[in-house]
């Protein structure tokens, strides 16, 4: 049972000023695994607030962060699943989910997690799963002024995984989620 | 001016027993090597005959001998070795024959017991799954209660020990067929599903399953930690084989499994020094059941022996009656009772608060002070005496400030301390039989 954190498009202090005091007040340290951060923190504040709930922080380079060593695209494993990290602002068009399963392709990864559009999507085709957390703090995007602040906690517990959204839809925080699992061998 | 001894009979006071200081291994009394020379030929004549599953039984007998001088409540003859074999052989069949029975009388087997029991074929397992009241005294029903106790924690492993992810996934599979459709999707976007009772990883709310295993798992960890430091030296407890490992398992479980059916008093260091010993008598009985279902046996027999023992892992009871300091007033008490000197000497001379030893001695029931193999006969006593374990536990205790009276009147406070939290090598036979004098002279 592995809680991992996908969370990202935050834009602290450009865009916004913090994360919300609901989110705030769910994300203790001891709880989540692992962190992976879709990018555009973008200060080291940020980076610093984000290792200190949990020392395993994996992040990629959005195109506003302010530390360029973050990698483009990073690849992880945690049990079973094999997870890919980007930004997303690469990949063109955004948020083209077709394009998207390129890259995922391209990674190998059974899960791939990306942000930009600062919109939720989980979506799933023949490679895998697209998951993009949106932003956690509601921060507007290149494309769009109406975001939702969310995140998404990932729940890996052998070949199954539990996605849980938590979006703050008018001062409230909605969790929903989302189950799929993964056949032995084959990606989902 | 020389106090005289009123109180303490002289056949304590005797050279023989405080200058003595036997090397015990574990788990023989082989080498025992008290210093007066008439002790030595018995002990040589009786160590080459003895087979090693009566020796602890030899020697509860073979040293009660005082001088010829001195009291003859002593009665066995163990001038020829032979006799005290046979003594120990006799009292093994004894109590073989008392746990065949049908219907066991606790009374018989209590007083059988209290004089020691032998490690051989499992009768201490049994024993004291009898005098801590798992096993009934019907041996009919032995099979029926054993199977619906075993099934009982089956169904508590099964309950307690699940993580939240588990939990919600027996809840859902049960609940919905959401899951099939998924997997036949090829392409398209997921669907989203209302979470049952606002569970998720990061609630907070105080009922949910989740926020309860966040705050359970600093206990696991604290427990983690214990049963892992527990006895070191003993290969059936520590180690890097599976064996071990499997062992430290089982107790891990039996822990966390308390902890959680117990919310007033869940985990306190000290639970797995209790729970040791237990576990090591039920896990190495020859019948292949009660090894193999020892684990469950044991939960239900530390659940009972605890019972006796709660109230002092309690911070709120220490203060009260039946907390830990009071039972402490009342060990001293007792030594002042049967050694005014002693106790004088010890409380008000040197001021050894008697919160320094003997905290350690009755909350964790002697366990630290001795080896492993001298805690079971220690136990022994503590289970079958029949004025219960903690009133023998603080008999004990008084004894073994008996017994080495002569270095604590020669001590100062340092000296005294260092002695009593690090307690010398003794002769545990010894140490019971005094303990069980001051039964019969309590009323002084």
């Amino acid at each position: 049972m592995v809680l991992v954190l996908a969370i990202g498009d935050l834009h602290i202090p450009h865009r916004a000023p913090d994360l919300p005091a609901k989110f705030k007040s769910m994300l203790v340290p001891g709880k989540i695994q692992h962190i992976i951060c879709t990018g555009n923190l973008c200060i080291k504040e940020v980076h610093d607030y984000l290792k200190s709930l949990c020392p395993s922080l994996h992040i990629t380079r959005g195109e506003y962060d302010e530390d360029s060593r973050y990698p483009e695209t990073k690849t992880i494993t945690i049990g079973q699943f094999k997870l890919g990290l980007c930004h997303g602002h690469q990949v063109v068009p955004w948020g083209d989910l077709d394009s998207l399963a390129m890259l995922q392709r391209q990674l190998d990864v059974d899960i791939l997690v990306s942000g930009h559009t600062h919109q939720f999507k989980a979506y799933k085709h023949e490679a895998g799963v697209v998951i993009n957390p949106g932003s956690a703090t509601g921060a507007y995007s290149s494309i769009t002024y109406d975001v939702n602040p969310s995140f998404v906690l990932m729940d890996i517990d052998g070949l199954r995984v539990v996605v849980y959204v938590y979006e703050l839809i008018d001062g409230e925080v909605k969790v929903d989620k989302i189950d799929f699992k993964k056949t032995s061998t084959a990606t989902v | 001016m020389v106090k005289k001894k009123k109180q303490v009979p002289d056949w304590l006071n005797s050279p023989i027993w405080s200058s003595s200081s036997p090397t015990l291994t574990s788990p023989q009394y082989k080498s025992r090597s008290p210093s007066p020379p008439r002790y030595d030929d018995r002990i040589a004549t009786n160590n080459p005959s003895k087979s090693s599953s009566v020796t602890s039984s030899d020697s509860s007998v073979t040293f009660i001998r005082p001088e010829p001088s001195l009291q003859t409540e002593i009665v066995r003859d163990n001038d020829s070795s032979s006799a005290s074999v046979v003594e120990d052989v006799s009292r093994q069949s004894q109590l073989l024959q008392e746990l065949s029975k049908k219907i066991i009388n606790l009374g018989e087997l209590r007083q059988l017991a209290s004089l020691g029991i032998p490690d051989a074929a499992g009768i201490r397992s049994v024993t004291w799954k009898l005098l801590l009241g798992y096993l009934p005294v019907d041996k009919r029903n032995w099979s029926s209660e054993l199977s619906k106790k075993r099934s009982q924690y089956k169904h508590f492993k099964e309950d307690l020990l699940m993580h939240p992810s588990e939990i919600t996934r027996k809840l859902e599979d049960s609940a919905s067929l959401k899951n099939g459709d998924q997997i036949s999707i090829g392409k398209g976007l997921l669907a989203r599903s209302k979470i049952p009772h606002g569970e998720h990883p990061l609630s907070l709310g105080k009922t949910s399953i989740w926020n309860q295993y966040f705050q359970d798992s600093e206990i696991i960890t604290q427990i983690d930690r214990d049963v892992i430091r527990t006895h070191p030296d003993i290969q059936f407890f520590s180690g890097d084989s599976a064996f071990a490992k499997a062992n430290q398992d089982a107790l891990r479980n039996i822990l966390i499994i308390f902890a959680k059916l117990n919310p007033g008093i869940r985990y306190v260091q000290g639970m797995n020094e209790i729970l040791a010993p237990l576990f090591y008598v039920f896990k190495n009985d020859p019948n292949e059941d009660y090894a193999v279902n020892a684990e469950a046996d044991t939960f239900f027999c530390f659940v009972e022996l605890l019972s006796d023992f709660r109230d002092y892992f309690c911070q709120q009871l220490d203060n009260s009656i039946v907390g830990i300091r009071s039972t402490i007033s009342r060990l001293s008490q007792l030594l002042k009772q049967h050694d005014e000197e002693l106790w004088r000497h010890l409380e008000i001379t040197t001021k050894v608060n008697p919160q320094f030893y003997a905290f350690r001695w009755i909350t964790l029931l002697l366990t630290q002070e001795f080896n492993f193999t001298d805690i079971l006969h220690i136990w022994d006593m503590l289970l079958s005496n029949p004025v219960g374990p903690r009133e023998t536990l603080l008999r004990v205790c008084c004894a073994m400030l008996i017994l080495v009276r002569k270095r604590l009147l020669a001590g100062d406070f340092t000296a005294n301390l260092k002695l009593l939290q690090s307690y010398p090598p003794t002769n545990i036979s010894h140490l019971l039989y005094v303990a069980n004098k001051l039964n019969s002279h309590s009323t002084r």
